[in-house]
């Protein structure tokens, strides 16, 4: 992907991860309509667009916080794709069905790959923070101080163990989450 | 995998291996498919644990601020045309406060004046355009009590939509209050003749224009023009009482 060029609307995604108000009201104003409207014609209401778009949004945030996102289409044809996929999959999920589609997001062109790429990262996300959220409390604990202290030995002070202890405990528990991830159905059907 | 290899992955993702035990580890990922896969997934993992606590505060920001431009997008599309009445509605309540203090100021005084009446209610008209900053300057301007600002905003704005009837009226209310009252009472005038939702406002802002350049007769003749039955005619009653 980085052979390819950067599509000047990247400046969008610069702006949500600046939470650039102007931006984020530009989006709103320019590419939310026609989500609406494909919404509320495949038998969505407003407040359903609404929430579709939102976690859309915090989805490409993410992808950008996390993976330095860089688009080389069009934002418009991007972010429709991922509203689309996204309202597709709650269909689904009220028809009781849980396979998702994965021809809605066929690989044609940049705007395809990229939403498929943010449509699986942000599938992803869920998974790992329903797994996290499996974990026993002590290493929940333990691996929140470690990403927020960051210094170790900080960690081990605060929760009253040795230096060693935590660094081994911190491997082990994301060990575990590993585990935990890796025996997921769904993470199979992600990682293909 | 074992305990030992998941100590090991965070050694690596660290750089705390010897340079031998470096390439040993990067031997066995070329070669040992689960052992690449669990790494794959451990580093995934740890990335995204970074950014979810790390980033917190951030995200949490982010999200706060996405929601308040969401529900604002999606609350102007269907509040639209209900602003108006709303806005008339403060104009109604906004004329109340103004009359009761006139009242109060008449049992002081006793011959009503403009200022009895002046006490404008802070309009807002920057919410509907969502983002133009020319409406929000006049909104500011006008509700900060600086008229001849907001007059020459409200002209800017009455370059680009001459026949918006909100904006004519609060221009007329700013020319009262600056004084220029030919310009004023002709605005007045064109608002009282129209059959829109300001044309008893208008009436009632003409009137209160006559009574600042004291010409009791022409106020009078006006107030009396305000037809029973809308929001103005009770405080036209009113000040019809006091002035006679």
């Amino acid at each position: 992907m980085s052979a390819k060029k950067i599509h000047e609307d990247q400046k969008y995604i610069e702006g949500l991860l600046k939470n650039n108000s102007f931006i984020i009201q530009a989006i709103y104003d320019k590419f939310v309509p026609k989500v609406v409207n494909y919404i509320k014609q495949n038998s969505g209401n407003e407040d359903q667009a609404k929430d579709v778009i939102q976690e859309t949004l915090i989805t490409i945030y993410n992808q950008a916080k996390e993976k330095n996102l860089q688009i080389t289409c069009p934002f418009d044809a991007y972010f429709f794709l991922l509203c689309k996929r996204k309202w597709l999959n709650v269909i689904k999920k009220n028809t009781k069905e849980v396979t998702i589609n994965e021809a809605v997001l066929s690989k044609g062109d940049d705007a395809h790959e990229l939403a498929l790429e943010t449509a699986l990262f942000g599938e992803k996300q869920v998974l790992f923070n329903t797994m996290f959220e499996k974990l026993g409390d002590a290493c929940k604990a333990l691996i929140k101080a470690t990403f927020k202290i960051k210094s170790m030995e900080e960690v081990a002070a605060s929760l009253g163990v040795t230096y060693a202890y935590a660094r081994k405990k911190k491997s082990l528990c994301i060990g575990q989450l590993t585990k935990l991830v890796q025996e997921s159905p769904r993470f199979k059907h992600l990682n293909n | 995998m074992e305990d030992q290899d998941y100590i090991v992955f965070d050694q690596y993702l660290q750089k705390e291996l010897s340079k031998e035990e470096q390439s040993n580890f990067e031997e066995r990922l070329k070669n040992d498919e689960n052992f690449k896969n669990s790494f794959n997934t451990y580093k995934e993992l740890s990335l995204h644990l970074e950014h979810k606590f790390e980033g917190e505060a951030e995200a949490m920001a982010f999200k706060e601020n996405l929601q308040n431009i969401s529900t604002q997008h999606f609350n102007k599309n269907t509040t639209e045309g209900k602003s108006s009445k709303f806005s008339i509605f403060k104009y109604a309540v906004a004329a109340t406060v103004a009359l009761l203090i006139g009242i109060t100021a008449f049992n002081q005084l006793s011959s009503p004046s403009y200022a009895d009446y002046n006490n404008h209610e802070i309009i807002s008209l920057s919410i509907r355009g969502g983002g133009d900053s020319l409406l929000k300057e006049a909104e500011n301007a006008f509700n900060s009590k600086n008229y001849s600002e907001a007059e020459s905003v409200f002209n800017k704005i009455l370059e680009k939509t001459p026949s918006n009837l909100e904006i004519q009226l609060y221009k007329a209310i700013s020319l009262i209050e600056t004084n220029q009252f030919s310009e004023a009472d002709e605005l007045l005038l064109g608002l009282s003749e129209t059959n829109s939702a300001y044309k008893t406002k208008a009436q009632w802002y003409w009137a209160l224009s006559k009574l600042k350049q004291e010409d009791k007769d022409a106020c009078i003749k006006i107030l009396q023009q305000i037809p029973e039955g809308t929001e103005y005619y009770k405080h036209a009653q009113k000040l019809l009482n006091k002035l006679d």
